[in-house]
């Protein structure tokens, strides 16, 4: 123990020794009091209007019943006794001594005595009851006035110290600590000693309350529904049992309710951040789309000409633009859905549709690059509906299409179709290029990835990456199955829309 | 004789200069205007057969400025725009845009659009022989393209008259998704199923004394749509 620890002990053992002595004191001079009282009753009925032994009797009674009201339970059967004696010496014959002639004034005198201290007894008590009838009203304010606080808790500061400052407050507790399992959150006021910290963690994992008679310490869980959300330490508490319980309840609900403001809050800001970013995106798009509409309008205006309105080296020259304009539209169009894609800023517009129909306008979307291919297209009639964004699945069928243009022989057919298998739609893109060896077919997933010995072709190196991000959005994967000298299979699954009774 | 009076809307000078310039000698007589309220004024001082608007300008922007032409005029208007998600396709058809071009587009694909929409519709075979249809508190008027429900006026755009003249000549029939955008829209297209969707719900909107349960217009679930005529 500390030396200041000790001084404080020391000072804490001075007032309480202060406080009780300061207690005796008041007893003896209410003792005092009420014996003076029973001395001038009796100084009345003897000397100033002298009455019979009956009279005085209930008189002593009525003095007894006064004291009984104004003071508590010893001085009242201090008086009692003392009422006694003197009605026995003054009153009751052989008068002036304690000694008692007629055996009926025996019972008198005990009946005298009976009567006086049961009066005593039920006073007293009846004054304890409206004591603490007064100490639960009390008690019901202060939770009252606790509960408002613990309303008008602000969550964007430290719910704790909030918590704790309401309770020492409107409780007038000095030394309250509170503990928040769920953000680890510990606020003390009043407390000296950090071992109450252990204390309150304990109490939380615990879910037990610890009671320490010695210093007054009580150390409890805070439950909701059962489950211990932190836990509160209190000394020198003077609320009942009943409030008590009360209180922690209150706490309970004000942290449940500070946290789950807090979510909002938080999913909010992230709403918020998420738009801006949606916004930003756009506007890139726009500024860098906008100046290429332009120039992709003036080159297609004039390679549409009649075919003798241009030179053969300036329908080159201006091909050439055209080609490179289309090359830094599909650029800015590939970083922009995997900047939104990677950002977490689309959200799946899901409809219903059918394969063919996705499979349909991905090869239209394609148009221009198909028409000198071979495509074999096979999509049976009779597939059921799939439940998926249709604009992001012709994103994920345009990506895979190009990337098979580019990677097999013009001469090579490609195939594409849809079938039925694992309780999904399967939709699958066959070439027969170079195909892709085992150690590079986990890497052609990576964004900016390009094939070992194809870097002379254009590409962006993000479409499969694209594709792949879009696929797992809907929850489902990109499949790829290759043999080098023979080809490439890339497949996915597309879910069933629900309500479709698949054959 | 001009092939069609053409106004742009959009605010890249650079955009307007290649339209002009284009579609001028294409044929079209061609006018451009800065603004969404630019191009609603000038829409106010003279007509126009087709509007090519973008849809991100400042001010009132693209959306906004295609609603406003539509609830006044039945013109025409296909919108521009960099953004190419489904979501905004049908945005635009609900504001009242007979079609959609995503940018950067290639001239002739532009040019093919326009002509579609300035087509003429060809005299279907049985288009003569069409009564106005007059039953239920719905009354067709084939010759004006007005349209009264329960004393509620609204005039058709071309293009919701092409579709519904095309159900009338077909009636109580399942008609395919397919037929119905090549022969409403021309044979480019068959896939667009939002035009559709936009486009029954905007005829809905003004021919059916209740839009939301149809009884005129009704969906043959994934097959198509049929018109149904009270006998």
């Amino acid at each position: 123990m500390t030396a200041a620890a000790r001084r404080k002990e020391h000072v804490l053992d001075n007032s309480d020794r202060l406080a009780s002595a300061r207690k005796s004191f008041r007893l003896v001079l209410r003792v005092s009091a009420s014996l003076a009282f029973i001395a001038a009753t009796t100084f009345m009925l003897f000397r100033v209007v002298p009455v019979n032994p009956t009279t005085a009797g209930f008189l002593f009674l009525v003095a007894i019943l006064l004291i009984a009201t104004k003071g508590g339970l010893v001085e009242s059967t201090i008086a009692s006794v003392a009422a006694m004696l003197c009605f026995n010496f003054f009153f009751l014959p052989p008068i002036g001594t304690l000694t008692i002639a007629d055996p009926q004034n025996w019972v008198a005198l005990f009946a005298f005595l009976a009567t006086s201290l049961t009066a005593s007894q039920l006073s007293a008590r009846a004054k304890r009851r409206a004591v603490e009838a007064e100490e639960r009203r009390g008690e019901v304010e202060r939770l009252y006035a606790l509960s408002r606080g613990l309303l008008l808790i602000d969550n964007s500061q430290a719910v704790a110290k909030q918590i704790v400052q309401q309770i020492s407050q409107t409780c007038e507790i000095p030394t309250v600590a509170l503990y928040v399992r769920g953000t680890g959150e510990l606020y003390r006021s009043g407390f000296t000693e950090a071992d109450v910290d252990v204390k309150l963690r304990d109490a939380a994992v615990r879910s037990a309350v610890l009671k320490e008679d010695g210093t007054n310490l009580i150390v409890t869980p805070i439950r909701l529904g059962g489950e211990p959300i932190g836990s509160i330490a209190l000394t020198g508490s003077t609320l009942s049992d009943a409030a008590l319980q009360s209180l922690l309840n209150l706490v309970a609900i004000g942290l449940e309710r500070a946290t789950s403001q807090k979510a909002v809050t938080q999913a909010e800001v992230a709403r918020q951040s998420e738009e801006l970013k949606s916004t930003l995106l756009d506007a890139i798009a726009h500024e860098f789309k906008t100046p290429l509409t332009s120039i992709k309008a003036v080159t297609t205006d004039l390679l549409s000409r009649t075919p003798d309105s241009l030179q053969p080296h300036q329908r080159e020259l201006i091909s050439i633009a055209d080609e490179s304009t289309d090359r830094l539209s599909k650029l800015v169009t590939d970083a922009i859905q995997l900047a939104r894609i990677e950002g977490g800023t689309f959200r799946l517009n899901l409809g219903i549709h059918f394969p063919s129909s996705l499979i349909n306008a991905a090869l239209r979307q394609m148009k221009s690059l198909i028409e000198e291919r071979k495509i074999d297209v096979n999509v049976p009639d009779d597939l059921p509906p799939v439940r998926v964004d249709s604009g992001l699945i012709e994103v994920v069928l345009t990506h895979l299409l190009d990337n098979a243009l580019k990677y097999s022989p013009p001469d090579n057919p490609i195939r594409i179709g849809a079938r039925l298998g694992e309780g999904k739609v399967i939709v699958y893109l066959v070439d027969k290029g170079k195909g892709i060896g085992e150690a590079e077919q986990a890497q052609v997933f990576e964004k900016f990835y390009r094939g070992r010995n194809e870097r002379h072709l254009q590409g962006t190196g993000m479409g499969l990456a694209i594709a792949r991000e879009i696929l797992r959005a809907h929850g489902e994967d990109i499949a790829l199955t290759s043999t080098p000298g023979q080809g490439s299979e890339f497949s996915f699954g597309l879910p069933i829309a629900p309500g479709v009774i698949s054959q | 004789m001009s092939a069609g009076k053409i106004l742009v809307i959009d605010d890249d000078p650079q955009i307007r200069r290649v339209m002009r310039s284009t579609l001028t000698s294409h044929g079209y007589q061609v006018n451009d205007a800065r603004s969404g309220e630019e191009g609603l004024q000038e829409l106010r001082n003279s007509s126009y057969d087709l509007v090519l608007l973008d849809m991100n300008m400042p001010g009132m922007g693209g959306m906004e400025a295609c609603r406003l032409i539509r609830s006044s005029s039945d013109t025409a208007i296909i919108m521009l725009t960099v953004n190419n998600s489904e979501r905004q396709k049908v945005d635009a058809l609900d504001a009242g845009a007979d079609d959609y071009v995503t940018k950067p587009f290639s001239t002739p694909e532009l040019l093919a659009r326009i002509r579609a929409s300035l087509r003429r519709l060809p005299q279907l075979p049985g288009y003569a022989d069409l009564q106005p249809l007059a039953a239920e508190g719905v009354n067709i008027d084939l010759s004006s393209r007005e349209v009264t429900v329960n004393g509620r006026n609204s005039r058709l755009t071309a293009r919701e008259f092409g579709l519904l003249t095309y159900f009338l000549t077909r009636p109580n029939k399942t008609i395919a998704h397919r037929e119905l955008l090549q022969a409403v829209w021309g044979p480019d297209y068959g896939d667009e199923l939002e035009y559709l969707r936009v486009f029954v719900n905007r005829l809905r909107k003004k021919i059916e004394p209740d839009p939301s349960k149809p009884m005129f217009l009704v969906t043959d679930a994934w097959a198509g749509y049929r018109f149904h005529l009270p006998q």
